[in-house]
């Protein structure tokens, strides 16, 4: 066996599964682009790595790379978007990277989006639904970043071990398989309280945050004044009052949809007589047959092309 | 004036026909002016300044030749086609199908030289002297020639004698010397009908008794095999043919043999049939052979009547009479040798006549029948007493309108009660009461001698009267859809599965007739024919008002050796039935009350059931004699017309169950669970089936409906989205209470979770925020579980919070899992409608500029997609499968055979491994709609004044699968499948959007409200998914035909063959748990181990769980682009996948490259690195192992 060590600049670092089963990471050291330098990323100690088995854990891949040195974090990309970015050839590497890198620059801190909507002053705290630990199941073939410590490990990570290391799935906490599907349907029924305490949490933010936009808000034009039993406050004016703080109408849908204000006294076509002088009623016949031969000769040819295409032998 | 000369010209053209209508008349006057005009045009020039210049500019600009309008004759033929046939094309077809069906004028020459040779032949024979009987059939065996005698046979002591004389006279007669044969089916020769007169000084006065007549025929016909055959010169191969298997009716069939001599015609794809006739002035009465005499004094009461004898005897005469009127309609009636082709071609395709596959019983050798037909139509019914009842037709019509005439007769005259008397020259010739009460059906010829339908069961003309009413249908049903021609003449519609709603297969070699009548089958000719001729009348009196037609199939006759006297009987039967399903399932039949005055009746009806008939009390207090039908379950049902055909032939004829087969209970037993799971849920007592699961449903709606004062908003609707709530998922369900887990195997205690959708009342309090939105629907679900489950004792609530793969907090994903105490599962979704439109503001973009018109090229943003994801799950989920759910459900109450033909369908598609995974159930669900929908038309008729149901409905499910199989073995899915599931809400059908768009399903399954067919078939099946149901529906299809061969195992139908997948994922049943519905599964149901107890850990029920069916989807997800993978959904122990093709070769490294790949070693060291990655395959197989760790037992690849 003497698979090449590098392809086009990635190191191939093979992983053993077990019974000479191996499966391919290729790594590189991350370069962030120079108009975004990144801070979760830091050039010179990050590992790119490509193929990452869909099923690792960040652990896994912690314990995988620990005889290189210490791993400081994992980031898994494209988590968040499975459709979007499909870069199509291998020239759009480095974007492609860039693309992964910036998507996960949202997720740094590896927590569900609900949470990073908190603002710093805000009181209300969402609580968050009770959490077991699960596998997240990957599409297969994807990147991951991983930052070392220090640099050195990083060099140590590129070279291709003498032999495979094996995949350590079995040291992780994460159960697999039947366990994880019993662990998944049970996670997704978590005790009534703490799903009430959560949606109460949450729906409270969310009138915190209502309450605040709408405080900074200077322009209140448009914000129709709504008391708390669902009543608009009306003033008078035009035909049916005017909604208080209103005064700016909607445009149509027709408006919206073309940009064409309603034109008022379209003029009516000129009606010509039709069936007037002899030649118009001529015409029309003479048109009314020869559209009568065209039809027919259009069927003449469908049945043709049927002819050829099918027998007309009923057996 | 060359001009007017030639416009004087056309007017005396004009003239003959005057006769039409007016309107032609002008437009042929229009034609002239313009011709006129183009040859002005011609001429000077002058014209075209005039008001032509429009006209003219834009033929010139079009092409070549300036368009010239229609000529008169043009013209004409196009009026024609339009108004006197269904349509152009309709009228271009059948004028391409016509001279397919017709023999090749070509070709006919060898035959008229072969003819000229036969017709000296025969001419030149020697005389045979008369001989006893018996001595001369002796005599003729020695040449390898056996005579055909019948019944009553010459005995030794016969004292009359039989002879050979040269023929009197030979005539071409038949549809071949009229040039109006059409091809028989399965290649079958065009029939020359050879009359040959035998001499009248053969015969006695008295020869009409007592099969006499027929005897003399016999040997005279053997002479004449015998010298034919013997003959060098004449060159063919000679055999018998008796039709209807009489051997009254014995003819001789003459057979090229190839050699290329000037005689040889087996170009002409003919053979000519020897028809020994009687000549008009032959010594025996007419008078002798009405209907209603005796002819046959064998048998002890002598006098009773010998209808088919009489017949029998009757068609010796007949064949140059009815070639003499025959003649004379063909002359009198343009279109008729036209309309006849099609009448025949339409009914060859439906087994009405001769071919290699098994014929309706009756109609083999029936030819005049169809000219009859014809004939009674166009000249109209000879006076019967009273009135003339049908006026005829005349001789004017088309073609085509003849044909419908014919059908449209079909199908609705009443064979049973009402004689047809064709026209005749000289009025009744035999009183035509004597037919109606000698023969079951009757339609008289223009002789008014013979009843040309005297052998067709009555069974028979309702199965034709059926297929006309089918097609008739078809013809006025609006033309979209399929290929309405096709349809009608030119596919084989004989097959038994689609064609009937139940097929029985009976052995009648054993068979014996409770009371074998001497009588009946000296009448009949043979003791089969006798047999077979009892048995449709015993059958329907059994049946009643079940069925709408029975119908008796068997091998067509066949020619047979000049050694083999007598046809061979066939041995085996097929047995149609058409239901009736407004009757079909009752389960009581009733007969005459016990204080019946007339002890005959009651005994009647005693001696037809047998030990079946007993007298029984009812509600209402009438005591009357009766038969029940014991069923155990609502499926059931469907096989008490089983039941009663068997029953009847047990006790009238002595079959025994062994000897009649049916393929219902196979049927049955694949949509049912094993027996020993079937049982503990029977035996737990509480009410199971889709009554069951409505009962619950119900009472869950009741609970929630109280549950208002303690909720914010008040509940507006609950609807039902599962297909457990509208009868078609595969197995009935039954719910799993707590104390009957235990009781079951491991692998049987699956309990499905039926969605429900939650609707509340309108209201402003909810947030206007997508993300709030998911979390009220918490919070709503959290306060109706807390508050049902103090309300409701047993009952067990939770709220799910997502289904583990979508991470997008704008789409709808809680819902609330509802377990009641009597063991059923609900999941509750919450619809708000203010989603939709949140969600559509998102998917246009932020600042809607609506003045400015955004061009669609700007890219979506990452939330733009989601928002589309979650419109459609939305859209989806909330206003399609509510509707489509209350569609489906009311047509299960309109058409009784829909429900459960959606399951077969779902479990057929499921046992192959492309169910749910490949195709949602729900475009399955309208697949089989569109079998019994039709246009869609009578689906807004209420259900209490409903017109008879259509007559191309399915009438059982079996039918019903074998047609949606046979759909979808043909179905060029490009074309789209337009499905008026809604009843006609929007009546004009409208044709499929050709639009490509980029989806991966290539099926477009539309209806009223999804004209696009995105909705259940846009992701799926793909081409290569697609592609393999349809070889599967092809293979399944021909293997259903065996049941004509009686071959056929249901089973096996459902067995999926494995071999084509590139590796299979076994998976450990003992863990699966629906392992039990899989198809074979009762072999391994629980633990490997009987005696170890089944409880091995204190499991917890939970509802929906099935960690297979999560494992398939997380490899389809994650392995998407790697291969593709199939799986049985209903317990299916294994995984198959095939690697996407693309990936075979090795591909250049990227690093999205979607599939786990492995370096390719460089072939030379020298040779430049491409960086080439190749699939690694083992390593794929190998993380498979580990995601299915617990679930898999091990990997097979297959190469």
């Amino acid at each position: 066996m003497s698979l090449p060590n590098s392809i086009v600049g990635f190191s191939v670092l093979p992983v053993s599964y077990g019974d000479d089963t191996n499966h391919y990471i290729y790594a590189r050291s991350h370069t962030g682009s120079k108009k975004n330098v990144s801070q979760a990323l830091p050039d010179g100690r990050t590992l790119f790595l490509v193929n990452v088995p869909p099923d690792a854990t960040e652990r896994e891949l912690v314990l995988l790379f620990k005889g290189c040195g210490t791993v400081e974090k994992v980031v898994f990309d494209l988590d968040a978007q499975d459709t979007v970015v499909e870069p199509d050839d291998s020239d759009a590497d480095d974007d492609a990277e860039q693309a992964a890198a910036e998507d996960m620059q949202d997720e740094v801190e590896g927590q569900p989006r609900k949470r990073r909507k908190v603002p710093k002053l805000v009181p209300p705290t969402v609580v968050p639904l009770p959490t077991t630990a699960l596998r997240r199941l990957r599409r297969t073939g994807r990147t991951a970043h991983l930052v070392f410590l220090d640099a050195s490990s990083l060099e140590r990570a590129l070279v291709p071990p003498p032999k495979p290391r094996l995949w350590p799935s079995s040291a992780s906490e994460e159960p697999s398989g039947l366990a994880h599907y019993a662990a998944l349907h049970d996670a997704l029924r978590p005790p009534l309280d703490a799903v009430r305490a959560h949606a109460d949490s949450a729906i409270a933010l969310f009138d915190f945050e209502l309450q605040r936009t709408r405080q900074e808000s200077k322009f209140r034009k448009g914000e129709a004044i709504v008391d708390e039993d669902g009543f608009t406050l009306v003033t008078r004016g035009g035909a049916y009052g005017q909604t208080l703080g209103g005064g700016v109408s909607v445009a149509s849908k027709k408006f919206q949809a073309s940009g064409e204000t309603r034109v008022r006294n379209k003029k009516k076509e000129t009606k010509h007589k039709t069936n007037f002088y002899a030649f118009q009623k001529a015409e029309k016949q003479r048109n009314e047959l020869l559209e009568l031969k065209k039809n027919w000769e259009a069927d003449k040819a469908k049945v043709e092309k049927l002819k050829a295409s099918r027998r007309f032998k009923p057996y | 004036m060359t001009l007017n000369l030639k416009k004087r010209k056309r007017e005396g053209d004009a003239e003959p026909r005057k006769t039409r209508r007016l309107s032609d008349d002008e437009l042929d006057a229009v034609s002239e002016t313009d011709s006129n005009q183009d040859e002005d045009e011609e001429w000077g020039g002058i014209a075209s300044v005039e008001g032509h210049a429009a006209s003219h500019a834009e033929s010139n600009s079009s092409g070549t030749k300036p368009k010239l309008p229609p000529t008169g004759e043009e013209l004409r033929v196009i009026n024609d086609a339009k108004n006197l046939y269904r349509s152009n094309t309709f009228k271009l077809q059948i004028d391409a199908l016509l001279p397919n069906v017709r023999p090749k004028d070509t070709k006919v020459p060898p035959l008229d030289r072969f003819l000229l040779a036969l017709h000296g032949f025969l001419l030149a024979l020697a005389p045979v002297a008369p001989r006893h009987p018996l001595e001369a059939a002796r005599m003729l065996i020695k040449k390898g020639v056996a005579v055909a005698y019948c019944l009553p046979r010459p005995l030794e002591d016969t004292n009359w004698k039989v002879a050979f004389e040269k023929p009197s006279d030979i005539t071409v007669v038949g549809s071949w010397a009229n040039k109006i044969s059409v091809k028989g089916k399965d290649g079958i020769k065009f029939g020359v009908d050879l009359a040959v007169e035998m001499p009248p000084s053969l015969f006695q006065e008295k020869d009409y008794l007592n099969s006499r007549f027929f005897q003399k025929r016999a040997f005279y016909i053997a002479s004449l095999a015998s010298e034919i055959q013997s003959s060098e010169a004449l060159n063919v191969d000679v055999t018998y043919e008796s039709a209807f298997n009489d051997p009254r009716l014995t003819k001789l069939v003459l057979e090229p043999r190839k050699n290329g001599s000037p005689n040889d015609f087996t170009k002409s794809s003919a053979r000519v049939c020897i028809i020994p006739v009687l000549s008009a002035n032959s010594p025996i009465p007419l008078h002798r052979l009405s209907p209603s005499h005796s002819n046959i004094r064998v048998s002890g009461d002598g006098e009773a009547p010998t209808p088919l004898y009489n017949s029998a005897l009757l068609t010796a005469l007949m064949p140059k009479t009815q070639l003499l009127s025959t003649f004379a309609l063909k002359e009198r009636t343009p279109s008729f040798s036209d309309a006849l082709a099609l009448l025949r071609v339409w009914a060859n395709q439906r087994g009405y006549g001769e071919g290699t596959r098994m014929c309706v019983r009756g109609f083999d050798s029936m030819g005049s029948w169809w000219t009859a037909l014809l004939g009674l139509l166009v000249f109209g019914e000879e006076v019967q007493g009273k009135m003339v009842k049908r006026k005829p037709l005349g001789t004017g019509l088309s073609s085509y309108q003849l044909f419908r005439a014919a059908l449209d007769f079909l199908s609705r005259h009443d064979f049973e009660s009402a004689a047809a008397f064709h026209k005749s020259q000289d009025g009744h010739r035999f009183p035509p009461e004597e037919y109606q009460a000698c023969h079951e059906a009757v339609l008289v010829d223009s002789s008014s001698t013979l009843n040309v339908l005297a052998r067709v069961p009555l069974g028979s003309l309702q199965m034709l009267q059926h297929d006309a009413r089918k097609t008739l249908e078809m013809l006025n049903s609006t033309p979209t859809g399929s290929d309405l021609f096709a349809e009608v003449f030119l596919k084989d519609q004989r097959d038994l599965p689609s064609r009937f709603d139940i097929v029985m297969r009976v052995d009648i070699t054993l068979a014996k007739p409770r009371t074998p009548s001497l009588h009946s089958t000296l009448d009949n000719g043979s003791a089969a024919n006798a047999l077979i001729a009892s048995m449709v009348p015993l059958l329907r009196r059994g049946l009643g008002n079940r069925i709408k037609a029975i119908t008796i199939l068997h091998a067509p006759s066949s020619t047979r050796p000049l050694s083999q006297a007598l046809p061979t009987d066939p041995a085996v039967l097929c047995i149609g039935l058409i239901l009736d399903p407004q009757h079909a399932f009752r389960l009581v039949d009733h007969g005459p009350a016990a204080d019946e005055p007339d002890p005959a009746i009651v005994e009647r009806f005693r001696d037809f059931w047998g030990d079946k008939a007993e007298l029984r009390r009812f509600k209402d207090g009438r005591i009357i004699e009766s038969v029940v039908w014991d069923v155990t379950s609502a499926d059931e049902r469907a096989h008490v017309l089983a039941m009663i055909v068997r029953h009847v032939l047990k006790r009238h004829f002595g079959l025994e169950d062994a000897a009649v087969q049916s393929w219902q209970g196979g049927f049955d037993d694949v949509l049912r669970l094993p027996e020993a799971v079937a049982r503990v849920y029977t035996g737990s007592g509480s009410v199971v089936g889709f009554k069951g699961a409505m009962l619950a449903f119900d009472g869950l709606v009741k609970e929630l409906k109280t549950l208002n004062e303690e909720l914010p908003l008040s509940l507006a609707t609950v609807s039902a989205v599962s297909e457990y709530l509208r009868y078609t998922s595969v197995f009935a369900p039954v719910p799993l209470p707590d104390s009957l887990v235990p009781s079951l195997p491991r692998n049987a205690r699956y309990l499905p979770s039926m969605d429900i959708v939650i609707q509340f009342e309108k209201s402003a309090k909810w947030p206007d925020d997508l993300r709030a939105i998911q979390k009220m629907k918490l919070a709503f679900f959290e306060r109706i579980a807390s508050t049902l489950m103090t309300s409701v004792s047993g009952l067990k609530a939770t709220v799910v919070v997502g289904d583990g793969v979508s991470t997008s907090d704008i789409q709808d994903s809680a819902r609330l899992e509802i377990a009641t105490s009597d063991g059923w599962a609900f999941s509750a979704r919450i619809w708000h409608d203010r989603e939709a439109i949140l969600l559509d503001r998102l998917i246009s973009g932020k600042n809607v500029l609506p003045h400015i018109n955004r061009p669609a090229e700007k890219k979506k943003t990452k939330e733009q997609y989601e928002a589309a994801t979650a419109k459609e799950v939305y859209l989806r989920r909330f206003i399609h499968a509510p509707r489509h759910h209350r569609a489906v459900a009311a047509l299960h109450h309109r058409f009784t055979a829909y429900s459960s033909t959606v399951r077969l369908v779902k479990r057929w598609l499921a046992a192959h491994w492309v169910l749910q995974g490949h195709v949602a159930e729900e475009a399955v669900e309208i697949l089989c709609a569109s079998i019994f929908v039709g246009d869609g038309r009578d689906l807004t008729i209420d259900l209490d004044n409903r017109v008879a149901e259509r007559a191309s409905v399915p009438g059982s499910k079996e039918s019903g699968f074998a047609r949606v199989i046979e759909f979808l073995k043909d179905w060029k899915w490009e074309d789209g499948l337009y499905v008026p599931l809604y009843g006609g809400e929007s009546s004009e059908a409208m044709p499929l959007p050709v639009s490509a768009s980029a989806r991966p399903g290539v099926w477009r399954i539309s209806t009223e409200a999804d004209s696009e067919g995105n909705l259940w078939t846009a992701h799926g099946p793909d081409v290569v998914v697609a592609r393999r149901i349809q070889a599967l529906s092809s293979a399944t299809w021909s293997y259903l035909q065996g049941m004509e061969e009686g071959t056929l195992n249901v089973k096996s139908i459902f067995i999926h063959p494995t071999d084509d997948y590139d590796f299979l994922v076994r998976m450990d049943s003992s863990v699966l748990p629906r392992y039990a519905q899989k198809i074979d599964s009762t072999q391994t149901l629980g633990g490997k181990y009987a005696n170890l107890p089944r409880e091995d850990s204190p499991t917890v029920l939970r509802p929906g769980f099935d960690p297979a069916r999560l494992l398939y989807d997380d490899l389809q997800r994650m392995y998407s682009d790697t291969f593709k993978i199939f799986f049985d959904p209903f317990g299916g122990d294994s995984l198959g996948a095939v690697w996407d093709p693309a990936l075979k070769q090795p591909l250049p490294f990227r690093v999205l490259g979607g599939f786990s790949s492995m370096p390719v070693k460089k072939e030379k060291e020298k040779q430049k690195d491409k960086g080439l990655v190749a699939l690694n395959e083992s390593g794929i197989l190998k993380e498979i192992e580990r995601l299915g760790s617990g679930l898999i037992r091990g990997i097979t690849v297959q190469v």
